[in-house]
C-alpha cells in the first residue's frame, strides 16, 4: 500500500460516500462550533469515514491528513461548505497526503468568499423574504406562511446536498465557472430584498402620531395632514432614524433595539404616538 | 399556570431549535416558528403567531455573520408567548416587556456555550493524535450538548419559576403602571423598524434606492386602500345588520403580502435579465472604446 502515490489505499469515493457526507453535514456540521477555531472539528467530522477509507485505518497518513483538517481555524457558510469538501476529497483521493498542502490553501482561500455569498443569500435574503412573509401572515393569525418557508428550506437543503456531488465531480474547475453566475443572482436577489424592506416598512411598523396641537385655537390633526402627503410617513421616518442610529460609532443591533424600546415607552406614555 | 408537560415540551423545543438553525435549517429555528409552536403547546396559536411574527420582523436583519453572537429571539418569543397565554398578558406588552429582555439576556448563555466548546475542540485534537475515532465522535457531539443546554437551562428555569414574577408584572401593568403598559404597546409596534433598518445597513441601499421607494409606495398605497375598503365593508355590514337588509358582496380582505412579494420577484427577474445583457453590452462597448483609442 505504501508504494501508492501519497500513501493512499487507492480507494475511490462512491455515491454512497457522498450521501454519507451530506447526511453528516445536515445533522451535525456545526455541533462542535467554538470561539477558538469555529468549524475546525466539524469539517473533519463530516468526512472522517471517507478519510479512513482513502488512507486506511491506523496509518500515519491518516493521522497526518486528520491533523491537517482538524487543527487550523475554519469557518464558512454552513450552506456552501460542502463545495469545499467536495473539491477537497477529489484532490485527496488522487494525490493523498501530497495534496494536503493544496487542500489547506483551498480551504483558507475559499472559506471567505463562500461565507460572504452564503451569508448574504441563505443567511440574510431568503430568511428576510420568507421570514417576512411568514411573520406577516402569522400576525394576522395565519400559520400558512411558516409552511411556505419550510418548503423553501427543503429546496435549499436539496441544493446543499446536490452541490457536494457537483463539487466532487468538477474539482478545481468549479471555482472559476461558479463566480460569474453567482454575482448576477446575488445582485438580483438584493433588488428583491430592498423592494421587500420598502413594502414591509409601510405595512409592519404600526405607529401613528396622536399629537393634536392647537394653533390659534384651531386643533391640528398632524397625522391626517401627513396622510395627505403620503400614507405611512411616520414608520418611514422611524426606520430612517434607526438606520442613521446604526451608522453611529459603537452602536450594536441590541443597543438599537433597546433605544427604540425606550423611545416607544416614553412617547406612548406621553400619548404622543399610538399603535396604529 | 403552565403545566409540567408544557414546560417539558417547550424545554425540549428550546434545545431542538438551535440544532435546527445550526444544521438542517427547516425554519423551525426561527422566531415566527417558535411563536407558532409555543402557541400550539400553550393552546393559543393566535397569540403565539402574533408575538413570533413581531419578533421575526424585529430581528429580520440580524444574521449570525462570522459566527457572532446575536439576540436570541427564539427563546425570547418562547418565554413571551408562554407567559402571555398563562398570565393573560397583552401580546404586544409581552413582546416588549418579556420577549426582548429575555432574548438579550440569553446572548450570554449562547456565549457560554460557544466557549465551553473550545474545550471539546481541544479534546478532538488529542483524539486525532491517538486516532481514537470513537472518542472523537463522543467529544465532537459533546459540543451539541453545550449548544442545547445553553438554551434549555434558561428556558426551563424561566418557565418553571417565572410565573409569580410575570403575574406581578402583568398586575402592575394593568393597575398602577398603566402608562407603562401603553408605552410598551407602542414600543411593540415600533420594534420591527429596527429589523428593517438593520437589513438596510446590509443591503446595497444606495444602488437600489429606486426599488426601496417602489416597494414602500406600492405597499403604502395598496395597504391604505385595502384597509379602508375593509373598514367600509365592516360599516356596510353593520348598517345592513341594523336595517336587516341582506347585502351581496365579497368578503373584504387585507393586503396580501404574497402578491407584493411577487411584484418584487418580477422586478428582480427583470433586473437579472437586464444585468446579464448589460454585462455583454458593456464588454462590447469596452472593445469599441479600445478601437477608438487606437484611432
Amino acid at each position: 500500500m505504501s508504494s501508492n502515490v501519497g500513501q493512499t489505499t487507492g480507494y475511490k469515493l462512491t455515491k454512497a460516500d457522498l450521501r454519507q457526507i451530506n447526511i453528516r453535514n445536515l445533522v451535525g456540521f456545526q455541533a462542535g462550533w467554538n470561539y477558538e477555531r469555529m468549524q475546525h472539528s466539524g469539517y473533519l467530522w463530516i468526512i472522517l469515514p471517507q478519510l479512513r477509507k482513502i488512507y486506511g485505518d491506523n496509518t500515519e497518513a491518516l493521522k497526518t491528513a486528520c491533523r491537517t483538517q482538524c487543527s487550523p481555524f475554519f469557518n464558512t457558510s454552513n450552506f456552501l461548505n460542502t463545495i469545499i469538501t467536495g473539491i477537497d476529497l477529489a484532490i485527496e483521493e488522487t494525490e493523498g497526503t501530497e495534496g494536503l498542502e493544496t487542500v489547506a490553501s483551498l480551504k483558507t482561500g475559499l472559506m471567505g468568499p463562500l461565507a460572504s455569498i452564503g451569508d448574504s443569500i441563505f443567511g440574510s435574503l431568503l430568511p428576510t423574504i420568507f421570514g417576512a412573509l411568514a411573520a406577516n401572515m402569522a400576525m394576522e393569525g395565519n400559520p400558512l406562511g411558516i409552511f411556505i418557508w419550510i418548503a423553501s428550506c427543503v429546496v435549499v437543503d436539496w441544493f446543499r446536498c446536490k452541490q457536494t456531488y457537483i463539487a466532487y465531480d468538477q474539482g478545481m474547475k468549479l471555482v472559476t465557472t461558479m463566480s460569474d453566475k453567482l454575482n448576477a443572482i446575488t445582485d438580483a436577489a438584493t433588488v428583491m430584498g430592498v423592494f421587500m424592506v420598502g413594502a414591509l416598512v409601510s405595512t409592519n411598523v404600526g405607529i401613528v402620531l396622536t399629537i393634536n396641537p392647537n394653533i390659534g385655537g384651531v386643533p391640528l390633526n398632524v397625522q391626517d395632514i401627513l396622510n395627505n402627503i403620503c400614507p405611512k410617513l411616520v414608520p418611514a421616518a422611524l426606520v430612517g432614524f434607526v438606520y442613521w442610529l446604526l451608522g453611529r460609532k459603537g452602536m450594536t443591533s441590541t443597543k438599537a433595539i433597546f433605544i427604540v424600546l425606550v423611545i416607544g415607552i416614553v412617547f406612548g406614555a406621553l400619548n404622543l404616538v399610538a399603535k396604529g | 399556570m403552565i403545566q409540567w408537560w408544557q414546560i417539558l415540551l417547550l424545554t425540549l423545543y428550546a434545545g431542538f431549535q438551535i440544532m435546527d438553525e445550526l444544521h438542517w435549517y427547516s425554519s423551525a429555528g426561527s422566531a415566527v416558528f417558535s411563536g407558532f409552536f409555543t402557541g400550539l403547546v400553550m393552546g393559543d396559536m393566535a397569540t403565539g403567531l402574533f408575538i413570533g411574527g413581531s419578533m421575526q420582523l424585529t430581528i429580520l436583519g440580524v444574521g449570525t455573520f462570522g459566527g457572532a453572537s446575536r439576540i436570541d429571539a427564539n427563546s425570547g418569543t418562547l418565554i413571551a408567548t408562554a407567559f402571555a397565554v398563562s398570565s393573560g398578558m397583552d401580546p404586544e406588552q409581552a413582546l416588549a416587556a418579556l420577549g426582548v429582555p429575555v432574548a438579550a439576556i440569553l446572548v450570554y448563555t449562547d456565549i457560554l456555550g460557544r466557549m465551553a466548546n473550545t474545550f471539546w475542540g481541544h479534546a478532538c485534537d488529542a483524539d486525532v493524535e491517538k486516532m481514537n475515532w470513537g472518542a472523537y465522535n463522543v467529544h465532537y457531539w459533546m459540543g451539541a450538548v453545550s449548544w442545547c443546554l445553553s438554551r434549555m437551562i434558561p428556558v426551563f428555569l424561566a418557565l418553571a419559576f417565572g410565573q409569580g414574577l410575570v403575574d406581578a408584572i402583568t398586575g402592575a401593568l394593568n393597575g398602577d403602571l398603566a402608562w407603562l403598559g401603553t408605552g410598551l404597546t407602542v414600543a411593540g409596534g415600533m420594534l420591527p423598524a429596527v429589523g428593517f433598518a438593520i437589513l438596510l445597513r446590509y443591503l446595497p441601499v444606495k444602488k437600489h434606492v429606486a426599488y426601496l421607494i417602489l416597494g414602500f409606495v406600492i405597499a403604502a398605497l395598496l395597504g391604505t386602500a385595502f384597509s379602508s375598503i375593509q373598514t367600509i365593508g365592516g360599516d356596510v355590514a353593520t348598517v345592513a345588520g341594523a336595517t336587516e337588509t341582506a347585502i351581496n358582496g365579497g368578503s373584504f380582505k387585507g393586503l396580501s403580502m404574497l402578491t407584493v412579494a411577487l411584484i418584487g420577484f418580477a422586478l428582480a427577474y427583470i433586473y437579472y435579465q437586464q444585468h446579464q445583457t448589460g454585462a455583454v453590452a458593456a464588454v462590447s462597448a469596452g472593445a469599441e472604446g479600445d478601437d477608438d483609442d487606437e484611432l
